[in-house]
């Protein structure tokens, strides 16, 4: 197989996470009932008129700022007419003369550490489609989805592998999320991305012909789709081949791209200027806002995290769930060990977690019960194996650590003269143990360690058990 | 200049608006539209302006709504007007293919 | 006529006496509906609803002028629970679930709505013959047409079988019919009226606007609809203003402008002299009036075709038989869901606008026409507003003929147009325009005068035009009555 250079550009939707729709005041939900989030002006009702939600507009300032775009000063609303059963009025109310953003980028580091600014051509405002199920004898359509709002970010066509896509979503699903602009969960649709792909010999060829992969289930799938298509494409061209400009979809069961129709000539899409929204002004005050609704973003937290001991895979597994992270900033203001909050944040409670798939803001655990739990942990008042006892119980029970532990029996072990007799028992049983200690065989700490825990049913505080153990071995 | 417009481009016109012409109307408005056509040339005979538009009659600008839900429809009300339903869908015939749009 | 031919203050004076219940006028209204049939002003009537609130509204105070009054609704106009056909078979089993704006501000006042009339097929139409439901007759005549598109709103008032009504106007659809049926009609300011409930047909023209038998109910009727809407963002926010209050008062002083245009040679010599004969009267109660140009009205017509084509192929496009109204039921296919409801459903004027306005939007087109219709649109409008520097009102006549015959042929797709070449420069630039009737042709047919002011001006015109009103004492009852 020749080598091409490929030439990739990423078209993305994303929902907005807003209370009401767009251009009505109808919840904008997600997994309700058929119909049930609609009004007359979702269902494009004869005689009906679209609003406008303020904070679509402050979300969309919020997502162009956080992808360094310019701001649109005056903006309009365009129509864009066609006749599709998912669109209410049969026509589709988006911005095509004045996207409210345009000339942005977001950076990218690959994984050689080299960073790159993939740019951003425009991104608008627009309405989303409603959803239709599809039987073998009809189609069915539930509207709760018309109307929600949508920003569609398109880039230019400066990306050139599938990694770089990967990495590109990546980063923007990071982004928006943490901007609190959308969820940005692909598998429910609220984030949606088409890839336009195409390849060339040399740089100063004409652009190749274009594929257009839709539908896309993943980000590693995106990377994959992009993958494939290069390999497909380039297998044509050396085939002396050529095809025409298409539209395909990526099946991750057969790995690999599928055509789903050859594009036609020219959508004729009729746009023109919405006239039922008058010129939208976005004003310094407005731009001002919308920055500040702005919550610390990913690049941030890694360095604060790093900057308080924390490793850098810690740090970014932190970043990578937003309420653990936010959770985690709450903390660090205060005086304890981060590494050992990370650890327990990143270890058993996230395990439970994701068993339970709950956010760590569903469970009962406060900033203050998490500072104590640290300090017992740190302490050695309680054991890994305890916490693990512990964990349920913490997070389900709005009971105090101290009481959680006198619960599992953990409390008793703390004093020191019952401990100092069991440990002089296990001592005299123990000779061999000593000798070999005492002629320098350090693991010999292990197993005594471990017939006293035996001993103790586990009750024992782990640090404390140690230092009375190196004080009656050293005599 | 033809004083009627082809079959074809009526046809053309016809499936952008999705209206199903019977033979006798594609004659009738091959010659009614070109008139139509031919009276909205007279804008290419108009000089002077400037191209600054205006998009209503209007020169307010939009004010936005606040972010507070309102009133929706019951689903037995959505589907009541619609010709065809199942269940709280509305129904059409099975569609292939994907969205245009969003 | 026992009521509905008397001044509203009048009749409200008998409600509020009790010597009259609003029941008597809701009979009277059907009565009058009855006995003139053959005009077919109405699509739908809302008998026993209205009936039913005249009772309910017998035991309340009469707290206000519009109180009991009935009134007649266009039917392109959203009303919960009455159908609502837009004059169109597409719609014909439309029921709606909400109200317009308007609708419920009517209904605020207490007012009854007696039933929907007959319109042109979403308003698309000069003589209201496009109708599915057959076209509405000119009380003046019943072989002549009422016009159109509020035919049945004009023709509804001009016969007294209601008091008050409201139409819609786009391109003149309040104002020719009115001229053309002896009524007063307003067409708002663009933005005075919310539009939320207006079927719309051309969104950045559309307004909806008082018909009534004279001035001061037209002015009293356009008290109660208009404000901003929060649910229409072109709608316009203004301090509240009584319109009513310079009826009466002199127009010594008053500068008015007739643009060339507007009495040029395709209008009528009976029709030119009766407007410069209410000119002649007006300057000799001391008002000044002018020959003025007004630069690009001539283009109003081009303007208007390319504007108002364009939106309604838009504005139409949600008539699918998907969600609600006519669906055709010959269909196999999706594809068929949209080409069969909508062929078989909109009537030919409608299709032929629809047509070239998708046309006009196509490809490049839309910046090669519609944008550039919106660019000199803008320039017109800043060339009326420079006469109003000068003058209070402009004024010319409404229509270049009387109400022509009802089997005039309608082959001619360019006549819809033409029969409003008149009124369409006042939608084209936003403002307020009015006809005040000045007299009749030899035939006894209406003639009308236009009256068009400065945005938000609606209450110098009322001046002017009750003043009109009051020197020519027109007898304006079709058959005469006074």
């Amino acid at each position: 197989m020749s080598n091409y250079i490929p030439t990739i550009g990423v078209e993305v939707h994303v929902e907005l996470k807003t209370k009401t729709k767009i251009f009505s005041n109808a919840r904008n939900g997600y997994g309700q009932m058929a119909n049930s989030l609609t009004n007359v002006i979702d269902l494009g009702y004869p005689g009906t008129l679209p609003t406008l939600n303020e904070e679509v507009i402050n979300l969309a300032i919020r997502a162009a700022t956080i992808c360094n775009c310019k701001i649109q000063k005056v903006m309009h609303f365009d129509r864009k007419n066609y006749f599709y059963p998912d669109i209410p009025k049969n026509y589709q109310i988006t911005q095509n003369d004045t996207p409210i953003g345009y000339d942005g980028y977001v950076e990218i580091t690959k994984e050689n550490g080299e960073t790159k600014k993939v740019f951003i051509e425009e991104m608008h405002i627009e309405e989303d489609t409603c959803k239709s199920a599809h039987r073998k004898d009809k189609t069915l359509l539930d509207f709760n989805r018309a109307g929600v709002p949508l920003i569609e970010i398109v880039t230019k066509p400066c990306m050139s592998s599938g990694e770089e896509v990967k990495l590109y979503l990546e980063k923007l699903r990071e982004l928006l999320s943490f901007g609190d602009i959308s969820d940005c969960k692909i598998e429910e649709g609220s984030m949606r991305a088409d890839v336009n792909v195409s390849i060339r010999k040399e740089e100063k060829d004409p652009l190749g012909v274009k594929a257009e992969i839709k539908n896309i289930g993943s980000i590693s799938n995106a990377k994959l789709g992009v993958e494939k298509e290069i390999e497909r494409q380039t297998k044509i061209y050396d085939r002396g081949e050529t095809f025409k400009p298409q539209t395909r979809r990526f099946d991750d069961k057969v790995n690999d791209t599928i055509l789903m129709r050859v594009k036609e000539t020219g959508n004729d899409y009729r746009y023109f200027p919405e006239p039922d929204i008058p010129y939208v002004v976005i004003t310094e005050e407005m731009i001002e806002e919308a920055k500040k609704g702005i919550p610390m973003l990913p690049d941030e937290r890694r360095k604060k995290y790093t900057e308080k001991g924390i490793l850098e895979a810690n740090a970014n597994k932190l970043v990578q769930n937003r309420s653990l992270s936010d959770f985690f900033n709450t903390l660090l203001e205060e005086e304890i060990d981060f590494k050992v909050a990370s650890n327990i944040l990143l270890g058993d409670i996230s395990a439970y977690l994701n068993r339970e798939e709950k956010e760590i803001t569903e469970t009962n655990l406060t900033k203050e019960r998490f500072i104590e739990l640290v300090k017992v942990y740190q302490e050695g008042t309680i054991t890994s194996k305890n916490l693990k006892e512990m964990l349920d119980t913490i997070l389900e029970s709005k009971d105090s650590i101290q009481d959680i532990m006198k619960e599992i029996g953990i409390e008793n072990i703390s004093d020191d003269s019952e401990l100092r007799n069991i440990i002089k028992e296990i001592l005299k049983k123990n000779p061999e143990s000593v000798s070999d200690y005492q002629n320098g065989h350090d693991r010999a700490i292990k197993f005594l360690m471990g017939q006293v825990m035996k001993e103790t049913k586990g009750k024992a505080n782990p640090r404390l058990a140690n230092d009375i153990l190196l004080e009656e071995l050293k005599g | 200049m033809e004083d009627k417009l082809t079959r074809e481009e009526v046809l053309h016109v016809a499936n952008l608006a999705r209206i199903k012409l019977t033979e006798e109307e594609i004659e009738k408005y091959q010659v009614e539209l070109k008139k139509l056509l031919t009276d909205v040339e007279k804008i290419n005979e108009v000089e002077g302006y400037d191209d600054d538009i205006l998009i209503a009659c209007w020169d307010q600008n939009t004010e936005l709504r606040k972010d507070v839900e309102g009133e929706m429809l019951d689903p037995k009300q959505v589907v009541e007007n619609a010709p065809r339903h199942a269940g709280n869908y509305i129904e059409v015939p099975v569609v292939i293919g994907e969205s245009e749009g969003a | 006529m026992k009521y509905l031919n008397r001044p509203l203050q009048e009749v409200h004076e008998l409600l509020k006496k009790k010597e009259i219940k609003p029941i008597d006028l809701v009979e009277e209204a059907f009565e009058n509906i009855e006995a003139n049939k053959e005009l077919n002003a109405f699509i739908t009537l809302n008998k026993e609803e209205a009936i039913q609130r005249a009772k309910e509204l017998e035991d309340q105070e009469v707290d206000n002028l519009l109180f009991g009054i009935p009134i007649a609704l266009k039917d392109n106009i959203i009303t919960e629970g009455l159908r609502t056909t837009c004059g169109s078979h597409i719609l014909d089993n439309f029921v709606p679930i909400y109200n317009a704006t308007i609708v419920d501000k009517l209904l605020e006042k207490k007012m009854i709505i007696i039933g929907k009339t007959n319109m042109d097929q979403f308003g698309m139409g000069s003589s209201s013959r496009t109708s599915y439901y057959g076209a509405p007759k000119n009380p003046w005549d019943l072989n002549k047409i009422a016009g159109g598109s509020s035919g049945g709103s004009a023709a509804a008032i001009s016969s007294r079988e209601v008091m008050l009504a409201i139409g819609s106007d786009t391109g003149g659809s309040i104002r020719q019919p009115s001229s053309y049926t002896g009524i007063v009609g307003m067409k708002p300011t663009y933005g005075r009226v919310s539009r939320y409930g207006l079927v719309a047909f051309a969104s950045s023209l559309d307004q909806l606007g008082p018909m009534t038998k004279n001035v001061y109910e037209n002015a009293v009727l356009l008290n109660a609809i208009v404000g901003k809407d929060e649910k229409d963002l072109t709608s316009a926010k203004r301090e509240e203003e009584d319109f009513t209050r310079l009826i009466g008062e002199d127009i010594k002083g008053m500068k008015i402008a007739i643009p060339n245009f507007l009495m040029g040679d395709i209008v009528s010599e009976e029709v030119k002299d009766k407007v410069k004969e209410t000119i002649k009267c007006l300057e000799e109660n001391g008002a000044t009036v002018d020959y003025i140009d007004i630069k690009y009205i001539e283009n109003a017509m081009t303007l208007y075709q390319i504007i108002a084509m364009g939106e309604a192929s838009s504005n139409l496009a949600r008539f699918d038989g998907i969600r609600y109204g006519f669906q055709a039921d010959n269909i196999k296919n999706i594809e068929d869901v949209y080409l069969e409801t909508r062929g078989q459903g909109f009537g030919e004027e409608v299709k032929r606008r629809i047509m070239v306005g998708s046309y006009l939007l196509s490809g490049e087109n839309a910046k090669v026409y519609y944008n550039k219709a919106l660019s000199i649109r803008d320039d017109m409008r800043k060339e009326f507003k420079k006469a109003f520097e000068t003058y209070d009102l402009i004024i010319g006549p409404t229509t270049v003929t009387t109400a022509y015959d009802l089997t005039d042929p309608m082959d001619d797709p360019r006549k819809s147009f033409m029969d409003d070449v008149l009124v369409i420069p006042v939608n084209m630039a936003g403002l307020p325009g009015m006809n005040i009737p000045v007299g009749f042709d030899q035939n006894h047919m209406p003639i009308g005068m236009q009256i068009i002011g400065d945005s938000f001006e609606e209450a110098k015109m009322y001046k002017l035009a009750s003043f009109i009103e009051k020197e020519l004492n027109l007898d304006l009852m079709p058959g005469g009555e006074k």
